[in-house]
């Protein structure tokens, strides 16, 4: 299982950072990058 | 098409991203980093508990065991430290076993870190300090104030809902709470594996008595408390008028039934060994605790608390001088040797023979850090 | 500096970046609790922040892969075709159609004790169907938003009670009937007193005209699959555990989805994906944002002061308390009002039953994902309804909500 939710992890971050040069309007980019934080921490396995 | 200034601010926002990941990134890390013990003379081996159930090898959940004794025979006990490791109180009792003890008779095991992936990161929201520092003749010594679970990043995803071994559903991270694993599964979660092993050690080693370290908020209402299991019935009540005798209060608690999971249960239950879980009141830990800060940790010095006392919400007395570790600590030593002594006294066949240890009374007029080795030894 | 002028400081800080500057909620959020850590003398805390906002992560994680699973139940007709099944069969019967719209949107929530995982599977199919019978916009999405919060209190699940018992060492054992006697009332009235009077008897061509393409003859049963598989894996892991494996609900989610790619109208499943994370953004950020802000509240002592000031209050203002604040602190999150008030208030009130009131107390907290800035069950039902302004689903939301604190006090 931990290799599955890895790999969604890593999935939704590709879109994540697709979506961030998609987005036009600047907040919601910048939500977007907050929100990759936690993400690309995860996906590194360091929190 | 979008235009290059557009695309410019997205890859500047994905490196401001990966700028914070990486700064963030140290102090996530520098939590993995254990500190260094340092055993007494008395020790007799250091192994690793992945000796006693191999599934743990190479795992963050393997952790390290101290023996000390053996050599003549008698009672055989084990002291688990840190499967909480939000209770400072609990760790640090058992390093200062570790440190000091020797044993002529008898056989003592004390594991220290018992939920290791847990010292490795802090819980959420909980505003934690990454460790606090008790301060020996030689310099201070550092030690990592960790979370009640499991770290995620070793054992993820919860399930929704969580059934434990012995069958009680719980909410899904309680999956990573050590202490409602118990008895454990081999091919279970990380933390089923853990609590497997030391139910293995429990058995391997004949152990006769073993004594889980805790600590609770002062909120909640098993606190100062000696939680036994009906085997230790006797034990507990015979330690209790002897620990009143020189100054402690505890409260008397019996392992309910109904509550699947836990150490003080799981191990009378299936490895019918005396099983007594210690609690003391840890005000970093509770839901009122106020700005956190090393005193709050070391002091058990909180404002709040000393006006939820006032209004009859603790179970326990609290003051403007708090309750400071190093009482908590004198409490949990207090404990053990009263229980240690009671069993010799109930098992005459299987005496267990302790020097060395550290007394409760000078460990309440000195502080820890006395008891402690100091950094650099070797 | 006080606590309670760090965290007066905070709230300032957020009304004055979210209402005055007209910034995200969450971005708001994630900035005030910057200026909080500033304040209380953290200085810039980015750790802290980071592992405040991981207190949400299995949430997040949760509603971006329910999104999907809703956009790709959308694009591939599954959706429709459901919809008119229910409008076939319900269309000249007014409370058998709202008892069973209530039941289907409890459902999912009953089984996972997640509000917003039931808003997006079953709350996003019977929207429609009510819509077209007359109910508007903002009385279904209240609806919808009403039953997600009762199936999330209601048994088997219910992890605000667990967490709450895993405070105080109380099993979760013999909660079944009085979480029932809690919800079932509030279920049978809410939705009567929403839909009864608006829902209008169709006659039959009036249905047919209304009725959505169904897909069911080009596509066949193959259609119903993915929510066959999402349902029965949802319901299998808590009733049947070890028979049926725990995969979790993102899971169980993306399972649905990448199965819906095969049974229904084509679709291209990386533009759905990110239509749905378009669409869930502003929630994440929040949650992210709140985290941050809980951490620091925690951090700086002010959580402390607030659940201090709250238990000092006196018996009777303690229920007042009650009623105010744990819904209001599910403004963060239920399951963190759960947490952090219901436990110490179980405590105070430990010599009443411990069942009894923490199922009450769930009751009360379950409401909190009603309260803004989060309000999960809120924003979502909105968005299924597709109502710009969930203000106005709450308005809706507001009667049933204020009567089941009454209920607690009966308790
Ligand atoms: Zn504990």
């Amino acid at each position: 299982m931990f290799i599955v939710y890895h790999l969604i992890i890593f999935y939704l971050v590709s879109h994540f950072i697709w979506y961030l040069f998609r987005e036009n309007e600047f907040w919601k980019r910048v939500s977007v990058a907050l929100v990759l934080i936690m993400f690309l921490l995860r996906l590194f396995l360091i929190k | 098409m979008k235009g290059l200034k557009d695309r410019l601010i997205s890859g500047l926002l994905l490196l401001l991203s990966l700028a914070l990941c990486f700064f963030s990134t140290q102090k996530f890390r520098e939590q993995h980093k254990k500190e260094t013990l340092f055993p007494s003379g008395g020790l007799a081996s250091r192994e690793m508990l992945s000796s006693y159930f191999p599934g743990l090898i190479d795992t963050p959940g393997d952790t390290e065991v101290y023996i000390y004794g053996g050599q003549n025979p008698g009672g055989n006990i084990l002291i688990l430290g840190g499967a909480h490791p939000n209770e400072p109180a609990g760790y640090v009792t058992a390093v200062l076993l570790i440190e000091n003890i020797q044993v002529s008779q008898g056989k003592i095991i004390v594991i220290p870190r018992a939920n290791n992936s847990g010292f490795t990161h802090s819980e959420p929201q909980e505003g934690n300090l990454r460790g606090y520092s008790l301060e020996t003749p030689g310099g201070k010594r550092f030690f990592r104030f960790g979370s009640r679970l499991t770290n995620p990043i070793h054992q993820w995803p919860d399930p929704t809902l969580y059934i434990n071994p012995s069958g009680q559903k719980l909410s899904g991270q309680e999956s990573r709470n050590l202490n409602r694993c118990y008895p454990g599964k081999p091919k279970g979660y990380l933390t089923e594996k853990i609590a497997f092993a030391i139910m293995e050690i429990i058995k391997k080693e004949k152990i006769d008595l073993a004594i889980d370290l805790h600590e609770a908020a002062p909120e909640y209402p098993v606190v100062n408390a000696i939680v036994f299991h009906e085997n230790s019935a006797e034990l507990a009540s015979y330690s209790l008028m002897e620990l009143q005798q020189i100054g402690f209060e505890f409260r008397l608690e019996l392992s309910p039934n109904n509550l699947r999971g836990l150490s003080h249960r799981e191990w009378g239950d299936h490895a019918q060994v005396m099983a007594i879980l210690l609690e003391t009141a840890n005000p970093s830990q509770g839901r009122l605790k106020g700005k956190s800060s090393l005193s709050l940790i070391i002091e058990g010095k909180d404002r709040n608390y000393s006006k939820a006392a006032k209004f009859g919400l603790l179970f326990v007395p609290f003051d403007g001088e708090g309750i400071p570790i190093k009482l908590r600590v004198a409490r949990h030593l207090a404990a053990i040797k009263i229980l240690l002594s009671s069993f010799n006294e109930l098992n005459p066949e299987k005496r267990i023979e302790v020097n060395h240890m550290p007394s409760s009374s000078q460990v309440k007029l000195k502080g820890i850090g006395q008891f402690l080795c100091p950094p650099y030894r070797k | 500096m006080s606590e309670a002028a760090i965290f007066l400081f905070m709230i300032a800080t957020f009304a004055l970046l979210a209402m005055v500057l007209k910034l995200p909620i969450g971005v708001s959020l994630v900035f005030s609790a910057l200026a909080g850590s500033l304040l209380g003398g953290e200085g810039v805390a980015l750790h802290h922040l980071v592992e405040g906002s991981f207190g949400y992560f299995d949430t997040i994680l949760i509603i971006v892969t329910a999104m999907i699973f809703m956009k790709v139940l959308q694009e591939s007709g599954i959706l429709d075709t459901v919809t008119a099944i229910l409008l076939k069969s319900f269309y000249r019967r007014k409370v058998a159609l709202l008892l069973t719209v209530m039941a289907l949107v409890m459902f999912p929530g009953m089984i996972t004790g997640s509000s917003t995982t039931a808003v997006l599977s079953t709350g996003a199919l019977v929207a429609p169907v009510l819509m077209k019978m007359g109910l508007s916009r903002v009385k279904t999405g209240a609806l919808i938003a009403m039953g997600a919060i009762l199936g999330m209190i209601a048994p088997p699940v219910n992890i605000l009670v667990m967490i709450m018992g895993g405070g105080v060492d109380m099993p979760y054992v013999g909660f079944t009937l009085p979480l029932l006697i809690i919800v079932i009332p509030l279920a049978v009235s809410t939705s009567l007193w929403l839909g009864y009077k608006n829902i209008k008897i169709i006659e039959y061509k009036q249905m047919k005209e209304v009725l959505p393409e169904s897909f069911f003859k080009k596509y066949g049963f193959r259609l119903y699959l993915p929510l066959i598989i999402v349902i029965g894996l949802l319901l299998g892991q808590s009733l049947m555990p070890g028979i049926i494996p725990d995969i979790g609900i993102p899971a169980i989610f993306l399972l649905g989805s990448f199965l819906g790619i095969f049974c229904g109208k084509p679709l291209n499943i990386l533009k759905t994906t990110q239509k749905a994370i378009e669409e869930s953004m502003p929630i994440l950020c929040i949650l992210v944002g709140v985290g941050m802000f809980i951490q620091i509240m925690t951090l700086t002592g002010a959580r402390g002061w607030i659940v201090t000031s709250f238990l000092s209050f006196p018996p009777l203002l303690l229920y007042l308390g009650i009623a105010t604040s744990m819904p209001l602190f599910g403004a963060v999150s239920s399951f963190g009002s759960a947490s952090i008030l219901g436990v110490p208030f179980i405590l105070a009130l430990i010599d009443k039953n411990a069942i009894l009131t923490s199922s009450a107390l769930s009751a009360v907290a379950g409401l909190g994902d009603l309260m803004p800035p989060t309000a999960l069950a809120g924003i979502f039902a909105a968005q299924v309804v597709g109502e710009a302004n969930y203000f106005k689903v709450l308005r809706f939301c507001l009667m049933p909500a204020l009567f089941a604190p009454l209920l607690d006090k009966l308790i």
